[in-house]
């Protein structure tokens, strides 16, 4: 459902920010300026590594109202299924690459009194979209980034063009320093809180937000990478007729788009629910933020984009 | 003619505290919590209570008494509204705000709630007492309180006015709008339906 042809980026600048995060920096490859894209948006770039394709979301950390270039960060992850490596080791200035115009499923809430942001580590990237627009709107905020010791001077240093007080904090001590329990009661009615870092960093906000009277509405998590990769496992698309063997650090949905047959899919982070595809047979092993407790358990339903086989097979109805 | 099958229309249920609430704060609009207000097995000490008591004589209650089974009395409607402002502008997340009484009281505590950055999701509401509505005349944007019945003049332009169902939560009010727009002076006899 993306809107639009896909955007033809030219890579302009690559500036190594830590050891492991990279940002870079993508102008119109034909001239012009980009569409403006939405607070908290995020862009999906096609890479192509060989006869490899994959299809990889990223947060712009770039003002909304930038549109001579989009920014992205980039981490290097240890166990990475091939999108960070590519993008760190072999995508250099001057690059072409093919971008699907930004979207946002992690808009700022117009009604909130104050927006309260917690990052932890990469997840600091689609915070950063909004700190430009929450600053043009005059919204009352406070940010919060968990880090790594070493990383706290670099996301300081990303954070230093917004901080004109008390409401951006770079905590460096571990979770376990971090009050979440006393910020989360102190904050004034209306606030919303949004979340974007590790699994257990985001189930920590939820859980001890809604223990503390949160409604559910004023809770926002961003996922991210959560597809981590497994055991292949073969997949049956029984409407296309063919059959496609998911590797180790490919996803289904990467599998899919590999044989040619056009899935839907919109955050590839298993947040939104776009990529949902009916399930004939097999077990699934569900992975993503989308479904209800109640339709993993129904096994139904398959989100493509992070969730995998649990065994050999699985039949679609694709 | 009074079920216009308008879905603004408000529905209410019976108050039980949210549990996912932390703090529960009810205002009624009068002396004491009626029990219809509250659902089966429900008590009011489940709840922090402000209640009115429209005299001026209420006992004195310690302002930071801010816990369930505490009850705050107030002389006036105006009063409780003018403290439940304050009150809400220094809480934290967590609270869910109650009202139980007509519906003019509800949907001015809901604005109030509103204004204060709580959602609908935080907020419950109990009608009980008169079906008289507060309405708003559309043409002249006067506001006319207590009408009962289906048609009547308005206050601020003498336009006969047919009272809908349609229901504004911002105006805390039912719409109401000329009747013999089209043919004029062709005014139906009016009804008393709102009781």
């Amino acid at each position: 459902m993306t809107a639009g042809a896909p955007l033809q980026v030219r890579v302009r600048d690559i500036v190594e920010l830590a050891p492991s995060l990279k940002r870079f920096s993508f102008e119109p490859a034909h001239g012009g300026l980009f569409p403006t894209p939405p607070a908290g948006g995020h862009v999906m770039l096609t890479l192509r590594d060989g006869a490899r394709v994959m299809k990889n979301a990223y947060s712009l950390v770039s003002p909304p109202m930038e549109r001579a270039r989009y920014d992205i960060i980039v981490r290097l992850v240890a166990q990475s299924r091939g999108g960070s490596d590519f993008l760190h080791r072999k995508v250099a200035p001057g690059d072409v690459l093919e971008m699907a115009r930004p979207v946002s499923l992690f808009p700022l809430a117009s009604s909130a009194k104050k927006h309260l942001l917690i990052g932890g580590g990469i997840g600091i990237t689609p915070l950063l979209s909004f700190l430009p627009e929450m600053k043009a709107r005059g919204a009352r905020f406070e940010l919060h980034q968990l880090a790594t010791g070493e990383e706290v001077p670099v996301f300081e240093r990303l954070l230093a063009p917004y901080a004109t007080g008390e409401e951006i904090r770079v905590h460096g001590g571990g979770r376990a320093a971090f009050d979440l329990a006393g910020l989360l009661s102190r904050q004034p009615l209306g606030t919303h809180v949004y979340v974007c870092g590790p699994h257990a960093l985001m189930d920590a906000v939820t859980g001890t937000a809604a223990a503390l009277g949160w409604p559910r509405g004023k809770i926002h998590k961003e996922s991210f990478g959560g597809a981590t990769g497994g055991l292949p496992f073969r997949a049956v698309l029984r409407r296309s007729g063919i059959e496609v063997e998911v590797g180790e650090t490919q996803t289904l949905l990467e599998a899919i788009e590999a044989a040619g047959v056009a899935a839907p899919c919109l955050c590839r982070g298993g947040a939104c629910g776009e990529c949902v595809t009916p399930v004939i047979e097999g077990e699934v092993d569900h992975r993503d933020d989308f479904l209800s407790a109640e339709e993993k358990a129904g096994g139904k339903v398959v989100m493509t984009c992070v969730s995998r086989a649990r065994g050999p097979r699985l039949v679609l109805d694709l | 003619m009074s079920d216009q099958g308008i879905k603004s229309r408000p529905r209410y249920h019976p108050i039980a505290p949210d549990p996912q609430g932390r703090h529960h704060l009810l205002v009624v609009d009068g002396p004491d919590v009626p029990v219809e207000a509250l659902a089966e097995g429900v008590t009011p000490s489940a709840f922090e209570v402000w209640t009115v008591a429209r005299k001026s004589a209420v006992p004195a209650s310690p302002a930071m008494d801010e816990q369930a089974g505490a009850v705050r009395v107030f002389r006036a409607v105006p009063h409780l509204f003018s403290a439940l402002e304050e009150r809400l502008a220094r809480e934290t997340m967590g609270l869910r705000l109650y009202a139980a009484g007509t519906e003019p009281f509800l949907w001015d505590a809901y604005g109030i709630g509103a204004r204060a950055g709580l959602s609908p999701q935080e907020m419950a509401f109990a009608h009980v007492g008169t079906q008289a509505r507060r309405i708003f005349c559309v043409h002249c944007r006067t506001v006319m309180e207590g009408v009962t019945t289906s048609i009547t003049t308005c206050a601020g332009c003498g336009a006969p006015l047919f009272v809908r169902d349609h229901f504004s939560r911002r105006l805390a009010a039912f719409m109401a709008v000329q009747i013999d727009a089209e043919v004029p002076g062709e005014v139906p006899q009016a009804e008393e339906l709102y009781s």
